[in-house]
């Protein structure tokens, strides 16, 4: 299954983050507790861990760009070779994960 | 062009400022170490020292005197008040000393003052969340901005600190949220409004925050065949009547966006000198309830306009019109 890491509503309306730095590349795979990426807002620096299992197989940004809520920032799915939708704004499955202010 | 967060727009117009001219100074409460109620003047007072960048106790009287007494003498202090409501404390040396000073003394002196300060709501209850702004306007002798992008707050601010002052500068806490191509250098000038979407059926005039939800209104608003002209003031005094009044000509309907009160508020003044410029134009106004701006959400909400009072604002304006093409007046 193709899970969609989504930059979460909960942070405000029209709250924008940018990316400070992506703990894996595209092909890694990705273990419950794994951090996967740094976002900033105007406020804080946001740690991202996955809760559960996959590959991380499509990052949609790298560090300096900027995603607003309810964006998808990366694809993980649950099997190495399973392909990917044609659209980033395809429906998908949320992966797991928490985000902690740091 | 690189893309900021408004306090790093505000960080980086300060920081260039103090670099160009060693007369700037800035005051307020929690500016130094701690760094600014939004981040924004982090990392100054460890680049320019604690003689410039100098933390204030609770006592906005005080800070905005001294602020005008200082720039009076020769500085260029920028007085950083956290809300806009405390403003009310520092009113009399802003009003009655730095805004008359040019005047009382026949042009010799001048208080090159900045008073940056935050205004609107996100949560923060009935003294701490107003939108004033229009109280300013009529003060001869006092510049008024209020932008709603990081790049005009960036430029704005940058502009102030090189005027001759008194300026208040008005940020909107429901920014600091967003991001915004900021162009290094890029000084916008007083008294004149930006465009940020064009159309033909109508007007809406905002500012600050308002201009966000304008936008957004005019996106729904295409979706419905309605095309609206989004005027984003940036200066509330001076006016750029020249953009106002050009649009209200090319469209007819003008729609006039404030987050405070409509009674002698922003819209009041601009829809009567509308009126004077653009007799056939049609002019509606679009602020708060006649009620304190409440801390529940639900509450504050429903005291502040959003982007559908926007819109549906627009639609009865559109509907007018339909309605006078049939002969019909409403």
């Amino acid at each position: 299954m193709i899970r969609r890491l989504l930059i979460p509503l909960q942070l405000g309306e029209d709250v924008e983050v940018r990316v400070l730095l992506w703990y894996k590349v595209e092909g890694d795979p990705i273990a419950d507790g794994d951090a996967l990426v740094e976002l900033e807002t105007d406020k804080a620096i946001i740690l991202v861990t996955a809760k559960q299992a996959g590959t991380l197989r499509r990052c949609f940004t790298a560090a300096g760009d900027w995603l607003k809520v309810g964006q998808v920032a990366a694809w993980v799915s649950d099997e190495a070779g399973e392909p990917l939708p044609a659209e980033r704004t395809a429906p998908a499955e949320e992966l797991l994960a928490t985000f902690e202010t740091t | 062009m690189s893309r900021l967060f408004f306090r790093e727009a505000l960080a980086l117009a300060m920081a260039e400022e103090m670099e160009r001219d060693a007369r700037v100074i800035l005051l307020g409460q929690d500016i130094a170490e701690h760094g600014g109620s939004y981040g924004e003047t982090r990392g100054l007072v460890e680049r320019f020292g604690a003689a410039r960048v100098r933390n204030t106790p609770v006592a906005e009287e005080a800070t905005v005197g001294i602020a005008a007494g200082a720039a009076a003498a020769g500085l260029r202090p920028v007085a950083f008040i956290t809300y806009f409501d405390f403003l009310m404390l520092g009113l009399d040396p802003l009003v009655n000393y730095a805004a008359k000073l040019r005047f009382k003394s026949a042009g010799q002196l001048s208080a090159p003052l900045v008073v940056k300060t935050t205004a609107g709501a996100k949560g923060q209850g009935p003294t701490h969340a107003q939108a004033l702004e229009s109280w300013l306007m009529g003060v001869p002798g006092l510049t008024v901005v209020a932008p709603s992008t990081a790049g005009d707050a960036y430029g704005l601010l940058k502009t102030s600190i090189r005027s001759e002052g008194p300026v208040v500068y008005i940020d909107h806490k429901r920014l600091f949220p967003l991001g915004g191509e900021v162009l290094a250098g890029d000084l916008v000038p007083f008294g004149a409004a930006a465009v940020r979407r064009e159309g033909r059926h109508a007007t809406v005039v905002a500012y600050s925050y308002m201009s966000v939800l304008a936008l957004k209104a005019a996106e729904v608003l295409a979706k419905e065949g309605i095309e609206v002209e989004v005027i984003d003031l940036r200066s509330l005094w001076p006016i750029d009547w020249g953009t106002l009044e050009s649009s209200a000509r090319r469209t007819g309907h003008v729609l006039l966006v404030e987050e405070g009160q409509t009674a002698c508020g922003v819209g009041a003044e601009l829809g009567f000198r509308l009126r004077e410029l653009v007799p056939d134009a049609r002019v509606a106004r679009l602020g708060a309830l006649r009620a304190p701006v409440a801390a529940s959400p639900a509450l504050e909400s429903g005291v502040i306009p959003d982007a559908s009072a926007i819109a549906d604002a627009v639609r009865a304006l559109a509907r007018h019109s339909q309605h006078s093409r049939r002969g019909v007046t409403s």
